[in-house]
């Protein structure tokens, strides 16, 4: 995307984000809070006040539509284009920082805990982020046939030590029930299936950056 | 480790050409080459006819398979 037309879409986004903030403020202000706070729609009767909430609400969807639409013209015309197809793309490796993200997932402990929800181990896949550190490092890498081959290998040996790992996890756990309850035993799968789809997200970049520099290293030693 | 014996190498400097000038010709990194004439790297069959027509030698010259 051009640098004006980036302009162009920032600028409709905060058009938005305006337009929805002024109408739930007058939706709150001057229309009792209809449409901002949950309501019966099956009594739904519209006046004249809930305009600029619809209206609003109408503009923000389109701006996503619009923008979702623009995203996959502009990722089918890179794939299109050959010279931006060969290469790997331009990543910083300090982007996989927000591996550390993945310690949300411990979080999960504590609502369940406190609210009995689960959900919150699903970060635990944030951890597979740290593979962004050595995308970034191979970022803009020319991919010949070598190169494939390598992301090929690197791909099939993630897999199969995610699949590995989650079976005899599986196996042991479905054995008998963990600490004696069943609830326990279903949050350890999904723990473990969380840990282990990170890791294969990691391992695929890593690997990848391991067959190629080691080939390197045996280039540079000989 | 090697399969095949390479002559890649002796046929490239026949032609003057460089690891870089070959890799850009048939387009593959210089680090291909290098494994190639190593013979630490099995070409596919379209990179290996690429490469016998850059240096202009025959496949059964370039690698030698027992």
């Amino acid at each position: 995307m051009k640098k004006n037309s980036v302009r162009v879409w920032v600028g409709c986004g905060i058009f938005c984000i305006a337009a929805v903030l002024l109408s739930v403020w007058y939706a709150v202000t001057f229309n009792d809070s209809r449409l901002v706070v949950l309501m019966d729609f099956e009594s739904y009767a519209f006046t004249p006040r809930d305009l600029p909430m619809i209206v609003s609400i109408l503009l923000a969807c389109v701006y996503v539509l619009a923008l979702f639409i623009r995203l996959f013209i502009s990722i089918g015309k890179k794939q299109r284009d050959p010279a931006a197809s060969n290469t790997t793309r331009r990543l910083n490796p300090k982007l996989g920082l927000l591996g550390l993200l993945g310690f949300l997932g411990f979080a999960g402990f504590w609502t369940y805990s406190v609210t009995g929800d689960v959900s919150p181990f699903v970060f635990l896949l944030f951890f597979g982020f740290f593979g962004f550190f050595y995308e970034g490092k191979m970022s803009g890498t020319f991919m010949d046939e070598r190169f494939r081959e390598n992301a090929a290998r690197a791909q099939l040996t993630s897999y199969k030590i995610t699949f590995k790992i989650t079976l005899i996890v599986l196996i042991i756990l479905c054995r008998g029930k963990l600490f004696g309850s069943m609830e326990y035993t279903l949050m350890a799968v999904i723990i473990v299936l969380s840990l282990t789809l990170a890791l294969g997200i990691f391992l695929q970049e890593y690997l990848l950056y391991r067959y190629d520099h080691d080939d390197h290293m045996e280039e540079g030693e000989a | 480790m090697a399969l095949f014996e390479c002559r890649l190498k002796k046929y490239r400097q026949l032609k003057e050409l460089t690891q870089e000038q070959l890799a850009a010709q048939v387009g593959v990194r210089r680090e291909t080459i290098m494994r190639l004439e190593k013979a630490q790297y099995n070409p596919s069959l379209k990179l290996a006819i690429d490469i016998s027509r850059a240096v202009e030698a025959p496949i059964e010259e370039l690698f030698i398979f027992d």
